[in-house]
């Protein structure tokens, strides 16, 4: 028997779940859906069987966090089941202080549940305007966000493209394996948070390309063509009290990429700080520490000496714009001939993030396991989400396997057939050590 | 299939009725003459126990029923089920009474339970349980348990209530000046089964395991290792064994002399899929056991680990019963089949 899909849609008070919910249940014609709705909301439609529970967070095994499940799903379900009107999926919608967590916990936990239903995905709506100011005050909004299969971010037309743009850089930082969407009043195409797969790795691959690229420590990147003497780089009040920038060479022997390692190495050695009004000489391949603890009339200035006419490329720790920055010549500004964003490793130093790896290597499937079971007894707590795809060495099969938090679940899936073989490992956490995850990773490589 | 048994030993067939949906809850009236059979389309079903004619069926809930309680007298058949309600019909379906359990509070009734005399109905809904009585007046109320209550059970002589929910057992007395009591366990209970001698209370749990208390001294003790969460607990008439299951298996556990801590189980090992349902014998040691894998075998535990005699219904089994005169039990399945099956003379 087909197992029933549940979507769980979460989302802090306000963001718009029961908007989402009341669409999907609008549209979703020939489909019969029962909610579970912890949150008291209006649900206008009358077709759809709505069953209003408290959520219940059960402890077991002692109290083991990773053993937390919610008691009012098992119940509810279970006598679901037992009706004449089965049913073709299941939406839940939590509560907005609501921990994901135990939610997802329940379909592995409960042999039951497991059994007879299936957990597609969770939904988490983003309120555009607000979630800065959720994401840095609550815990459970930032769990909601590193929970999330498909991640809305809802009220866009309250919010300038910039700050979309920010935001979208926050979260993806925090959850890069989420499918994002965006949306004015919760108008998504429904079979983008339906039918999510929780395996869909490819896909988030797919709509992802730079997600599983190296990341780097500067996120901005931008080639200039400079004269001999003073180029001005103007600052205004950013994000952040100070900003590294360094200046190399443009060679274009080299491609982008190469171009960025090479920057990368550079960039890992000392830096020096500068004052506004200091020189800076752009000839020199050092790291530099703009300090912007104290701006004149909200501006500072920095002077970049160059010797000699050419091409130079400048990589910026932020990106430009966030500190509405400009490059200046006699009194024009100058605008880079090429520029980039990069994948940062430091998106605005939150706590949750994600790290993928991809390798076109097989693994070994024992070490692989060893591996995994040792990363999650140790750091389980604060690992959330654990998703990959894996070639293993000696089979024709792709194998697949997610995690919550110690919970792990691992299958052998279709063949490879003519696609080509990769393994990819994305974990989303708190605390995770980017190095120490690709080190072991790398262990286990066949 | 199983080896241990013969065709000799299946259980003759008294009916077979279909009645058309998933089996949720089933319970026999105390002269033995009607079951009444609440299914997962709403419905509730009289059958005649002697024949399987059906005397009638009325819709009672909009969704599927939950429980089924018959009162002794017969005439006030009370259920729950997937609505903010319970019902109350007569003997002929007529309906008589429709009663809330909290006003205000739309959680499903999931616990209708009849006292022994069939006096006094107790109800549960999410957090709370309230009780009537037979003119349908509510003369008790508790609504501050820790959780969902997931267990309801009448004390054999009328005289206390016990409810479950996470973090333990609340009972409450409902004669003399006694003082309701807290049995506290830290995790989540999910059925209830008071001994016949009211001095136990067991119950199973999330953690896939037993967890009981000696009423007197209110002392806790717990079975844990259970593969799966148990699906069914019974106690035996004597109060001396408790059946559970959380497997294919049924394990007894002896509750003579110093009780079951550190002893070993009685495993009764025959079923072939996880053991759903128990129900021992009202006055003898017989047990009935149901299973997902279709089959109910009848066990005489204390004389024998094999089964007695076996009966198949069509799915997996959801409700057994037996007759007053213990000459026949009911059994049924979730996809609506209602058996009665016939004990013969002699064992």
């Amino acid at each position: 028997m087909a197992k029933i899909p549940v979507t769980v849609l979460t989302g802090f008070l306000g963001a718009g779940k029961t908007t989402l919910l009341n669409r999907i249940l609008t549209e979703q014609h020939g489909q019969r859906i029962a909610v579970v709705e912890n949150e008291f909301g209006e649900i206008g439609i009358d077709q759809a069987l709505v069953i209003n529970a408290d959520e219940e967070v059960f402890e077991m095994n002692n109290g083991c966090i990773c053993c937390t499940v919610r008691g009012d799903l098992i119940r509810i379900l279970g006598n679901l089941m037992k009706r004449r009107d089965k049913f073709d999926r299941i939406l839940v919608e939590t509560t907005g202080m609501a921990d994901p967590g135990p939610v997802a916990q329940t379909f592995f936990m409960d042999d039951e549940v497991r059994d007879l239903f299936t957990l597609d995905g969770v939904i988490t709506l983003v309120d555009a305007r607000h979630a800065h100011l959720h994401l840095d005050d609550s815990k459970e909004c930032r769990e909601q966000i590193a929970f999330a299969d498909v991640l809305v971010l809802n009220k866009t037309d309250l919010v300038s493209g910039d700050e979309l743009k920010a935001l979208e850089r926050r979260v993806t930082g925090m959850n890069a394996m989420a499918k994002v969407l965006h949306s004015a009043h919760a108008q998504v195409p429904l079979a983008e948070v339906l039918d999510v797969g929780g395996f869909d790795l490819e896909r988030a691959l797919e709509t992802k390309p730079t997600f599983l690229e190296p990341e780097y420590p500067f996120e901005w990147g931008g080639t200039l063509s400079v004269e001999p003497g003073v180029l001005e780089f103007v600052l205004h009040e950013g994000p952040d009290p100070s900003m590294d920038i360094l200046i190399l060479d443009a060679d274009d022997s080299v491609d982008e990429t190469e171009h960025a390692e090479r920057a990368r190495r550079v960039w890992a050695e000392d830096a020096v700080i500068v004052a506004p009004g200091q020189v800076i000489d752009g000839s020199k391949p050092q790291r530099t520490t703009l300090d912007l603890e104290t701006l004149t009339n909200g501006v500072a200035r920095f002077e970049l000496r160059f010797a000699r006419a050419g091409r130079v490329r400048i990589y910026t720790q932020h990106l430009p714009n966030e500190f509405d920055a400009s490059f200046v010549r006699g009194g024009k500004p100058l605008v880079p001939v090429v520029e980039r964003e990069f994948q940062a490793n430091h998106t605005h130093d939150e706590e949750v993030t994600s790290v993928g790896i991809h390798t076109d290597r097989a693994v070994n499937l024992e070490l692989f396991h060893k591996f995994m079971s040792r990363i999650l007894r140790e750091q389980g707590k604060d690992i959330f989400r654990t998703k990959g795809i894996l070639s293993v060495a000696g089979s024709d099969n792709r194998f697949v396997f997610q995690a919550v938090h110690m919970l792990f679940d691992a299958t052998e899936d279709l063949p490879w057939g003519n696609t080509p073989r990769g393994s990819d490992v994305v974990f989303i956490g708190r605390h995770l050590d980017r190095e120490a995850l690709n080190r072991d990773f790398e262990a286990c490589l066949a | 299939m199983m080896p241990s048994l013969s065709p000799r030993t299946e259980l003759a067939i008294r009916f077979r009725h279909a009645a058309g949906d998933h089996v949720a809850a089933l319970e026999v009236s105390s002269d033995g003459k009607l079951v009444y059979v609440g299914l997962g389309d709403g419905s509730l079903l009289s059958l005649e126990l002697a024949t399987g004619r059906e005397r009638f069926r009325v819709v009672a809930h909009e969704g599927g029923v939950l429980g089924v309680s018959v009162s002794r007298d017969g005439t006030r058949i009370a259920t729950c089920g997937q609505s903010a309600h319970a019902r109350v019909f007569d003997e002929n379906g007529q309906l008589t009474a429709t009663l809330t359990p909290v006003p205000g509070k739309n959680a499903w009734v999931e616990h209708v339970r009849w006292n022994p005399a069939g006096t006094r109905l107790a109800i549960s809904a999410g957090r709370a349980v309230r009780v009537f009585d037979r003119d349908g007046v509510s003369d008790f109320e508790f609504s501050a348990f820790e959780s969902t209550v997931t267990g309801l059970a009448w004390r054999a002589d009328g005289s206390g209530l016990a409810a479950s929910c996470y973090g333990g057992v609340r009972v409450f007395p409902f004669v003399g000046n006694a003082k309701p009591r807290h049995l506290t366990w830290k995790g989540s209970l999910i059925s209830l089964a008071w001994s016949p001698d009211a001095k136990i209370v067991a119950c199973a749990s999330q953690d896939c395991g037993i967890h009981f208390w000696r009423i007197a001294s209110e002392q806790g003790s717990e079975i844990s290792g259970y593969r799966f969460k148990p699906r069914s607990i019974a106690w035996d008439h004597e109060s001396k064994l408790l059946a559970t299951a959380g497997d294919a298996s049924v394990l007894l556990w002896d509750f003579r002399g110093k009780g079951p801590e550190g002893s070993t189980p009685m495993e009764l090992d025959a079923h072939k899929g996880l053991c759903t349902r128990l129900a021992f014998a009202p006055k003898r040691g017989l047990l009935l056991s149901g299973s997902q894998d279709t089959s109910v075998l009848l066990w005489e535990p204390r004389r024998s680990r094999q089964p007695l005699r076996f009966g198949f219904l069509s799915d997996e089994i959801t409700a057994l019963a037996w007759e007053p005169g213990e000459r026949g039990v009911v059994a049924a399945d979730a996809s609506g089949t209602v058996m009665v099956l016939d004990l013969p003379e002699k064992l």
